[in-house]
């Protein structure tokens, strides 16, 4: 079976010779091609090629079409980046400094019409070349509760979130609301197969049930009410939430739900039972000084957890440059030993 | 009474209704408690509780931490003003984000509750420099560096952290100014402060408050 047909199957509960395997190696990319971070990313076809290199490396199932987050505050009218060799690359100017700029805020009617998208697109257009029946292609979409800290900070969204004005606050969601439905299909229409919703917002680690309810939950069910919840998969940034997986699938329709190394991944698995995917995530941050047998052994951990009933994905979270290659064939490796069904 | 006062502010605190939270207070100094009463007897107790619950509840989140130092550093501020005569400072704590790190969210929540907890602050913003956190720890006399650093990068990079340990190391200065860090990444590796030279790490921004005054009592016993 191909990468794609494991997944496939595990979706659906089918007999699959392994569990998939999902990696994102993203800065990782322009160490291979001999790039500055700030030349890799700056052409479409250095990222795809980037990102096919390393799933050819180290074996994994899946491919990614994602630069960096801040790209999406990029398309919405974000001018500077800071680049780092030595790590991801962060926001550098906020689109919104203060309360009038949110009136001002335009999302682009078309977004594959903006500069911003074409090195996408032109990644995306390789990426479905190679990868197209073989591997997942993943895409990697900030929900609209949580979008608006790459437009104006985390402190400051916060403080209008908590404080308001409330007019102010939902006139700012309503808008990455809107940008995130164009996103969507704009990825889907690009050949992206497996679309991340990345909702911190939507985890009880951010904010309290009765905010989830009242508020993260109805923008959520606006953000994907025009494109569906088809292979969307529930990411909440690392934070735990297995308090609101329940929620999540009966007012979402959202299934496949990525867990937190912080959470109690027996107890995700569990409520989330036959209805869905269940994702075990390794804490990649402790793989920075973890040896092979460490990685090995958390693998192993993760998998006998998981992997009963079938419907489980191994999956990594932010797997930093600092990690020794060596841990990276070490966690691959035995994903596919301790993932086998056989 | 007091207890009464106490437990609604907590309340609005903890509902993260920071109108409500503002008119227990205005209700209790139109009941005669002094400004003084207000920080030392409301604000810091609810600190306090909001730590205990934190280490008690893994859930308590993010937006609450938020408000308990946007309320409590607001509340301060107006009660300061209104002090007979200046507090006493416990000690001086110099806090930015690690170089190449431009999130300021970490070290909003630590500076809020350190302000009530009568910490004088020096916040030299986002993206700072080791040499700069050394150089301004010393210039006054601060007992703390505290270096917020949210991604992996700028938490264990060689110009972070560990370059402020080897400058305090070579200026003969370890003794006297301590380093506490925190952010995302420790979170997920509870060991990483000793990786990168720190003496002490939180988990979250409250707690950061209390394990930063913890070495500024330490510095001051010396």
């Amino acid at each position: 079976m191909t990468p794609i047909q494991i997944l496939d199957a595990t979706i659906r509960g089918l007999p699959a010779p392994r569990i998939p395997v999902f990696c994102n190696l993203l800065d990782q990319g322009a160490r291979e091609l001999g790039l500055t971070q700030q030349a890799y990313y700056a052409k479409g076809e250095h990222v795809a090629e980037g990102q096919l290199k390393m799933r050819s490396r180290y074996g994994y199932d899946n491919v990614w079409s994602l630069f960096y987050v801040g790209k999406e505050a990029e398309l919405l009218g974000c001018n500077k980046i800071q680049f780092s060799e030595s790590g991801a690359p962060n926001v550098a100017d906020f689109v919104i400094k203060d309360y009038d700029d949110i009136a001002k805020l335009e999302v682009p009617d078309d977004i594959t019409a903006h500069p911003a998208w074409e090195e996408t697109a032109k990644c995306l257009t390789i990426l479905r070349e190679e990868a197209v029946g073989k591997y997942p292609i993943c895409a990697y979409l900030t929900a609209s509760t949580t979008l608006p800290s790459l437009l104006m900070g985390m402190d400051k969204w916060l403080e209008l979130l908590l404080t308001g004005p409330n007019d102010v606050r939902d006139e700012l969601v309503r808008k990455c609301s809107d940008f995130f439905q164009k996103q969507i299909a704009a990825y889907r229409a690009g050949g992206a197969t497996v679309l991340i919703y990345s909702s911190p917002f939507g985890s009880p680690y951010f904010v309290d049930m009765k905010r989830f309810h009242n508020f993260s939950l109805p923008w959520m069910k606006r953000d994907l009410e025009a494109g569906g919840t088809a292979n969307v998969i529930y990411y909440c940034g690392m934070a735990p939430f297995n308090k609101v997986i329940e929620d999540v699938i009966q007012n979402l329709a959202i299934t496949t739900h990525y867990i937190s190394p912080l959470a109690d991944l027996a107890e995700a698995k569990n409520i989330i039972g036959s209805r869905g995917l269940t994702c075990g995530v390794i804490d990649d941050i402790k793989m920075i000084n973890w040896t092979a047998e460490e990685t090995r052994a958390e693998v192993k951990r993760l998998c006998e957890t998981g992997k009963p009933g079938g419907r489980f994905l191994l999956g990594t979270g932010l797997m930093p440059s600092e990690i020794p290659e060596a841990n990276i064939t070490a966690l691959i490796n035995a994903a596919f030993e301790y993932g086998s069904y056989s | 009474m007091l207890d009464d006062i106490i437990n609604h502010y907590n309340e609005a605190v903890f509902d993260t209704d920071k109108e409500a939270a503002f008119e227990v207070i205005d209700n209790a100094l139109a009941e005669g408690y002094t400004p003084e009463d207000i920080i030392f007897k409301v604000v810091i107790p609810a600190i306090n509780e909001m730590m205990a619950i934190i280490t008690k509840d893994p859930d308590a989140n993010l937006a609450q931490h938020f408000m308990t130092a946007q309320i409590a550093s607001e509340v301060t501020e107006k009660m300061l003003l209104q002090f007979k005569s200046p507090p006493e400072i416990v000690g001086r704590v110099v806090i930015g984000t690690a170089v190449g790190d431009l999130h300021s969210l970490g070290k909003r929540i630590v500076s809020g509750c350190l302000k009530a907890m009568m910490v004088e602050i020096i916040d030299l913003g986002v993206n700072v420099a080791a040499e700069r956190f050394v150089d301004e720890a010393i210039a006054h006399d601060a007992q703390v560096i505290a270096i917020s650093a949210m991604m992996v990068h700028s938490a264990t990079g060689e110009n972070g952290c560990r370059k402020v340990r080897k400058l305090l190391n070579e200026q003969g200065l370890e003794s006297r100014i301590k380093i506490a860090v925190g952010g995302a990444p420790f979170r997920f590796d509870p060991e990483l402060y000793k990786t990168v030279g720190a003496d002490a790490w939180a988990a979250d921004g409250i707690s950061a408050a209390k394990t930063i005054v913890d070495l500024i009592h330490e510095v001051n016993a010396k």
